[in-house]
């Protein structure tokens, strides 16, 4: 059963991947520890690369999953130490980790996260070693049908758990699929929304699509926060980054229980790092803080979003690599790059490319070891980067941008587009939209009309095909339960207490 | 009472809709065995769009705050940075052009001009042998560099 991985730590210890993974984890926790650079941005910045280095599907793949798990780790270090979550997932790391920075405990903090960070990886990558297999054992049965009940599910639940504005989240997801529709169908031949403009015949690119919406609308947001305090004027002394037995053994439950609880979290669609994060910190709150220290630098505080966080980045994967569908807004990015090797994430990826699917996790179990032995020593030297004036960032991503997407398409064209849609994206952020959906949207759409539009071939224009089978209604109903519950359980709980 | 941002959002969006749907509809679909063809899942996305819109105008949400006039222009400089360092990009080159952006967008978010022109000059240079010479990515040399050579 547990071939593939064998087959993947093969893969994985190879020289160029296991190099891979180094150059990977260093750069995704430069790119993490950039103010206010979070792992998506960090991946859309950093794939072009993969692509120029010609790499093999399983490299790149390794490759961008490290620069993904080292820009969590990278994360923290503007959170402990400015106050600054760099991306959603980080904002509970704040709460706790910023007062220890300010007690002068900056290096014990930083120390005691990146072991948190270990352990949660190290639970949710046993976790996902565990559970994918078995879950795309069961994903085999899926056709068409049950394959589009499950991403209705995937839009229900991200719509309910992602962003704090449900309305807007599906909206953004709508615009996504939208934006995947551009360019000629595949199954007529019918161009769609081309407005007969030959570049748009192959659809909307998608490393312009991702570069544009997450790097230019960036640069843009960036310009905001540059007339707030910047980073350079607030560093707090750093310390010795180490970590006593002693701290660890106390955190010790906190690390285990907030792990799994991530790695869970993780796993449903469209629920990332940011709610491990938040559930973890409020169930370890309930559970371990007696003297109300909380929220003051409780190193407990901080270990368990720290844990959940890469517990769930981890966990985003389970779905992503059994059903190609992708628990967070990275993942979706990762799924994409691996589309653009023609090869589309699913039940049969263990069976059929277990290079790709064993390498991966292979390769997880190894930057998350990579990581940690980086990220004790080396954590001075990640927080220097936190000094670098926006005035030398911004500049450098405009260039990784422009040369990304240049180096791709060899035309401007595609460089008027990326920039529109980095407008397009900062609009979106300024109106309140979170972007994780509309990436996943971009990417979830051309797979979920393919499968409709199989589901309804095979019975002839039937749509009972779609609620058919035990497994699609079921995935039906899940869906209804997510958007309803929420918006009646609390007239019930009201109805029932004017009654007492 | 003042619009709210999201009002006028769910305006477009439903403008949006709409067109998006007239549009699906004026395709003209070949015959085919796909009892579905390239209009439904528009057409259907496009009624999605706007019922969620009709939501957001009836029960309009938050927005972040927008830029005032000083924010508004910077953001302008950097748009029009971009714009110029992509119109010039194959016409000049990678190294001019990344050298006048860069210091451009190094002077807008608050670099001394000679902080900005340093880090212009450095990073064209740095990053086209990092890019042409390291990683082999053809870059444009520009059209006023081929005469020369």
């Amino acid at each position: 059963m547990f071939d593939f991985l064998i087959h993947g730590f093969d893969v994985a210890l190879s020289p160029l991947n296991l190099g891979l993974a180094l150059l990977g984890a260093l750069l995704g926790t430069l790119f993490g520890a950039l103010p206010g650079i979070g792992p998506i941005n960090g991946i859309a910045i950093l794939m072009p690369l993969a692509y120029t280095l010609g790499l093999p599907a399983e490299s790149a793949l390794i490759l961008l999953a490290a620069i993904y798990t080292g820009a969590e780790y990278g994360g923290r270090m503007s959170s402990i130490l400015l106050n600054v979550p760099g991306d959603a997932g980080a904002v509970m790391t704040t709460l706790d980790g910023h007062p220890l920075a300010k007690k002068g405990l900056a290096g014990p903090a930083l120390g005691l996260s990146a072991v948190s960070s270990f352990v949660g990886a190290t639970i949710a990558i046993i976790g996902l070693t565990l559970f994918a297999p078995l879950l795309a054992e069961v994903a085999v049965m899926f056709g068409p049908a049950e394959f589009f009940a499950l991403m209705v599910f995937a839009f229900a639940s991200m719509s309910v758990m992602m962003g704090k504005d449900p309305v807007k989240t599906a909206i953004g997801a709508v615009l996504g699929v939208l934006i995947g529709t551009v360019g000629v169908d595949s199954s007529t031949g019918v161009l769609r929304y081309t407005f007969g403009l030959p570049e748009l015949y192959d659809g909307i690119d998608f490393v312009v699509m991702i570069i544009g919406l997450f790097a230019i609308s960036e640069i843009l947001l960036m310009l905001e926060h540059a007339n707030r305090k910047d980073g350079n004027d607030g560093l707090p002394p750093l310390g010795r980054v180490f970590i006593s037995l002693k701290e660890v053994v106390t955190c010790k439950w906190t690390m285990g229980r907030s792990g799994l609880i991530g790695f869970i979290i993780g796993i449903l669609p469209g629920t990332g790092a940011s709610v491990g994060g938040a559930v973890a910190y409020t169930t370890e709150k309930r559970l371990s803080d007696k003297d109300n220290s909380f929220g003051t630098g409780n190193m407990r505080g901080l270990a368990a979003p720290e844990a959940a966080n890469n517990a769930s980045a981890v966990g985003s994967f389970v779905p992503m690599l059994t059903l190609g569908i992708p628990g967070s807004g990275t993942t979706a990015v990762l799924l994409g790059a691996l589309m653009l090797y023609n090869i589309t994430p699913g039940p049969m990826m263990f069976s059929e490319r277990p290079e790709v699917a064993g390498g991966l996790i292979a390769s997880l179990y190894i930057g998350n070891i990579v990581l940690l032995a980086l990220n004790l020593p080396l954590a001075g030297v990640f927080a220097r980067v936190l000094t670098i004036p926006r005035w030398v960032l911004v500049p450098g991503i405009a260039i990784l941008a422009f040369v990304g997407v240049f180096q791709l398409h060899s035309n401007l064209a595609a460089i008027y587009l990326m920039l529109i849609i980095g407008i397009f994206g900062y609009l979106l952020r300024k109106l309140g939209f979170s972007l994780a959906p509309v990436i996943l949207g971009y990417v979830l759409g051309g797979l979920m009309e393919q499968n409709l539009r199989r589901a309804l071939s095979i019975s002839g224009g039937d749509l009972g095909i779609l609620w058919q089978s035990g497994i699609s209604l079921g995935l039906w109903i899940a869906a209804l339960a997510l958007l309803v519950l929420p918006w009646l359980l609390p007239k019930l709980w009201q109805a029932k207490t004017s009654k007492a | 009472m003042k619009l709210a941002a999201d009002r006028l959002l769910g305006i477009v969006l439903i403008g949006l809709a709409a067109f998006v749907a007239v549009q699906a509809i004026k395709l003209e679909v070949p015959f085919s065995y796909d009892p579905v063809g390239p209009r439904a899942f528009p057409l259907g996305l496009a009624i999605l769009l706007a019922a969620l819109a009709s939501v957001l105008i009836v029960k309009p949400g938050t927005n972040e705050a927008w830029p005032g006039r000083q924010l508004g222009v910077k953001l302008l400089l950097v748009l029009v940075t971009l714009l110029v360092y992509a119109l010039l990009f194959t016409k000049l080159g990678f190294i001019i052009t990344s050298l006048l952006a860069v210091t451009s967008l190094s002077r807008i978010f608050g670099a001394s001009w000679g902080k900005a022109l340093l880090t212009g000059v450095l990073m064209a240079v740095i990053s086209y042998f990092l890019f042409a010479h390291a990683l082999g990515i053809s870059l444009p040399s520009g059209y006023w560099v081929e005469p020369l050579l």
